[in-house]
């Protein structure tokens, strides 16, 4: 059996936790990642043929109360990197985690994964962003828990990206 | 500048050529000697022209091979290159065996030569794991010793230090032999670095957790705890207790085993543990060192994992003679409580007879308790009071299980206190006696003599603070009623038709005349106008007319007396009846002889 790990990174509150909930095997509850900073989940996926256990390592998003544990990446294979389409400060924040990945841990597979586009209409991403986000030719999904709009996409993309 | 060097160095590379177009087809070796002297110069001379700058290279490249110095610093200069590309070529193992007879020895001449440096060097790996070994040896130390302490008051300890004595063991190992019951019930391999699962065992019938889920948040946790605590790199969180749920986690460079073990485990557990990482990081290292998150190379992990499930101390063998141990200590339990039972209803019996002396007036607890098995009584007893050894034989305590000791004292209670002043005041019959809060009420009739004297000492009576005396036993009221009854009852006799006063009367009259001064100063305290209606009699023989005036001189004759002996005259009034209100039915002469007299009837008005 084939298991990676995975991290799932973002600003507080962007929906790391909504986004994986419907999609994963739980048995813990939220109250570890206010209380220990992380949840561990799991979620079997196949690609191209290949069982692989993905074990998501949620981390708690950096706010005024708490900071990230960025030892909870060691070892990870990926990450899905998360903001919010309707608060650019989260997209912004996206790219200095981004950044700080590299630094922490070096060059892993990630995506990038804007959620809420359940609420497009209030999107803060304008064409400079949009120019921003294009140059940096990230892989990029719109995703949306309350739907489950590209959750899987997501996911899925991530794999493949570290099956290479 | 670049075709230059290239120009020159062409012949050198073509040497084989011959040099000089003239010579034959077939290739002359440059040293073949020439056939003619100067052609040989000529040779000579043209070779060390073009050659010359080559043959010194040469030689120069002759020194430098021949010379160790300058070897040595050409290969110093390339020698950490060189182990790094054989690495990466991945000839480690060659490399580290050709390397370490070298090191082994480099080591052993260095501490031969100062083992200081190495020390030095050591220290900061040494110390710590140095403190963990004691931290760890204390810690297993304790654990054993606090079962030991825990077993060896119990009636299964003292069972255990009979085999002890009896196999000439330990007391602590037989101990411990004994009373571990615990039960690895999983066991987790976790991959350091990631968190993932490498292997999971779990004993029979245990509800088992996802063992990627629970390794990762173990992991989590441990980092959580390395984190926030800063502890020393490789020291971590070696157990997490909860409940009657141990978690032992044992850590090795790149893996780590948890056990879930429910009861007390003892330390060879532990050893266990550690025998097991090292073995896993033996067989596996290459392995764990790589792992990328496949699991399939480990897919044997799990029966050394296993061993871990094994290790279970022996419960008893046999429960013999455990039906016995709990029939004993149901019979002794059994036999303690019906002893406490009767021991308790004996005290309650007791005590219900020390509360009756409690509410009974004339007595007074001062300590009650059990001394050698026998209940002693101490207390306070007024001889007025009921009997103690009636109100003891009326209890349901036996007689003979107790002991009282009494001292004397008078009790201010009421039904005490009245019978005390009954014995000391001796009231006549017709009074009566009763004591309420410390008050003596007396009514009834008295004497006033009585009344007096009990007045004098009735305060002196202990518990009596005050008198209180019924209207009529008012000693005034007393006196006066005394001195009327003497008065009425006064009869001043005279001779047969005269109103002459017979000697035989004086006294009648003195005692008159000092019972109506009596009465008039009772009824001045009274507020009582008095009047002495002094009436004479006649016998009825002789005329009305006459008899009526005999009367009214008799009364007089007596007024007249009792005004001299200092009875006040304007209270005094004579009136002459004859024979209207005879004293007595004149049937025989004595009654006649009777009915010649004065007698004093007293009217009073309240003023």
């Amino acid at each position: 059996m084939l298991q990676k790990k995975i991290c799932m990174l973002g600003s507080f509150a962007v929906g790391k936790t909504s986004l994986v909930r419907r999609f994963v095997e739980s048995i813990y509850s939220d109250v570890y990642q206010t209380t220990v900073g992380v949840k561990v989940d799991k979620k079997n996926v196949q690609v191209n043929g290949t069982d692989l256990t993905l074990v998501l390592w949620d981390i708690y998003g950096e706010d005024d109360y708490q900071k990230m544990h960025w030892t909870y990446l060691r070892g990870a294979s990926g990450y899905l990197l998360v903001a919010d389409g309707t608060r650019k400060a989260t997209i912004d924040k996206a790219f200095s985690l981004e950044q700080r990945v590299r630094e922490e841990v070096g060059v892993i597979p990630f995506v990038f994964v804007i959620n809420k586009c359940d609420l497009s209409q209030d999107w803060e991403v304008d064409s400079a962003l949009q120019a921003q986000l294009t140059e940096k030719n990230w892989n990029l999904l719109r995703s949306s828990a309350k739907t489950g709009e590209g959750v899987e996409e997501a996911f899925a993309l991530l794999t493949r990206k570290i099956l290479g | 500048m670049g075709s230059t060097p290239k120009h020159s160095r062409e012949p050198l590379e073509f040497r084989p050529k011959p040099p000089d177009a003239s010579a034959s087809g077939s290739a002359p070796e440059p040293e073949e000697p020439p056939r003619e002297g100067d052609d040989v110069q000529a040779y000579r001379e043209l070779r060390e022209l073009i050659l010359a700058p080559e043959q010194e290279a040469i030689e120069r490249l002759h020194q430098r091979v021949d010379n160790p110095a300058s070897r040595t610093e050409d290969v110093g200069s390339v020698v950490a290159e060189a182990i790094q590309l054989r690495r990466r070529q991945g000839g480690d193992e060659d490399l580290s065996s050709a390397l370490s007879p070298t090191i082994e020895t480099a080591l052993r001449e260095s501490v031969r030569k100062d083992p200081g440096t190495l020390a030095d060097a050591l220290f900061p790996v040494m110390g710590p794991a140095i403190r963990r070994s004691i931290l760890e040896t204390l810690r297993a130390f304790l654990e054993s010793f606090n079962q030991v302490l825990d077993q060896s008051l119990s009636m299964k300890g003292l069972k255990w230090r009979i085999e002890a004595l009896r196999t000439g063991r330990s007391f602590t190992e037989v101990a411990l032999l004994h009373s571990l019951i615990f039960r690895v019930e999983q066991v987790f391999l976790i991959h350091k670095k990631t968190g993932l699962s490498l292997g999971h065992a779990v004993a029979p019938s245990v509800a088992m957790q996802d063992p990627s889920l629970v390794s990762g948040m173990l992991s989590a946790i441990q980092d959580f705890v390395r984190d926030s605590f800063h502890t020393v790199q490789g020291q971590g969180l070696n157990r997490m207790n909860v409940g009657d749920l141990d978690v032992w986690i044992e850590e090795g460079p790149y893996a780590i085993l948890a056990c879930v073990i429910r009861g007390v485990a003892p330390r060879p557990l532990r050893d266990r543990m550690a025998e097991v990482v090292e073995n896993i990081h033996r067989d596996y290292s290459e392995q764990l060192d790589h792992f990328a998150g496949d699991s399939a190379p480990f897919a044997k992990v799990n029966s050394e994992l296993g061993r871990c499930l094994e290790l279970r101390y022996k419960e008893e063998a046999q429960p013999r003679g455990f039906g016995f141990v709990y029939a004993i200590a149901a019979i002794l339990s059994l036999v303690v409580a019906g002893w406490l039972a009767w021991h308790t209803m004996q005290y309650r019996r007791w005590e219900r007879l020390v509360n009756a002396f409690r509410e009974q007036p004339g007595f007074v607890i001062t300590s009650f308790g059990r001394q050698g098995g026998h209940f002693v009584v101490r207390g306070l007893h007024d001889p007025l009071a009921a009997d103690p050894e009636k109100i003891i034989s009326a209890s349901d305590v036996k007689r003979a299980d107790g002991e009282f000791h009494w001292g004397g004292y008078y009790a201010l209670d009421d039904p005490i206190v009245q019978q005390r002043a009954i014995s000391l005041l001796s009231p006549p019959p017709t009074v009566t006696l009763a004591v309420k809060n410390g008050v003596l009420q007396v009514s009834g009739a008295a004497r006033a003599a009585w009344v007096k004297e009990l007045q004098a000492k009735a305060q002196l009576v202990p518990g009596i603070r005050s008198l209180q005396l019924s209207p009529e036993l008012d000693p005034e009221r007393l006196a006066f009623s005394q001195a009327k009854s003497e008065i009425e009852i006064t009869l001043v006799k005279f001779p047969l038709a005269s109103a002459s006063l017979l000697p035989s009367e004086q006294g009648a009259l003195h005692r008159l005349a000092e019972e109506a001064q009596a009465l008039l100063k009772a009824a001045d305290a009274l507020h009582e106008n008095v009047t002495f209606e002094v009436l004479g009699h006649t016998d009825s023989t002789g005329p009305e007319v006459s008899n009526q005036n005999l009367s009214q001189r008799r009364a007089e004759r007596v007024v007249q007396e009792l005004s001299q002996l200092g009875v006040p005259e304007r209270s005094l009034s004579p009136r002459g009846v004859g024979t209207s209100e005879p004293l007595r039915k004149e049937d025989s002469e004595a009654n006649r002889q009777y009915n010649r007299c004065v007698n004093i009837h007293i009217t009073s008005v309240t003023h």
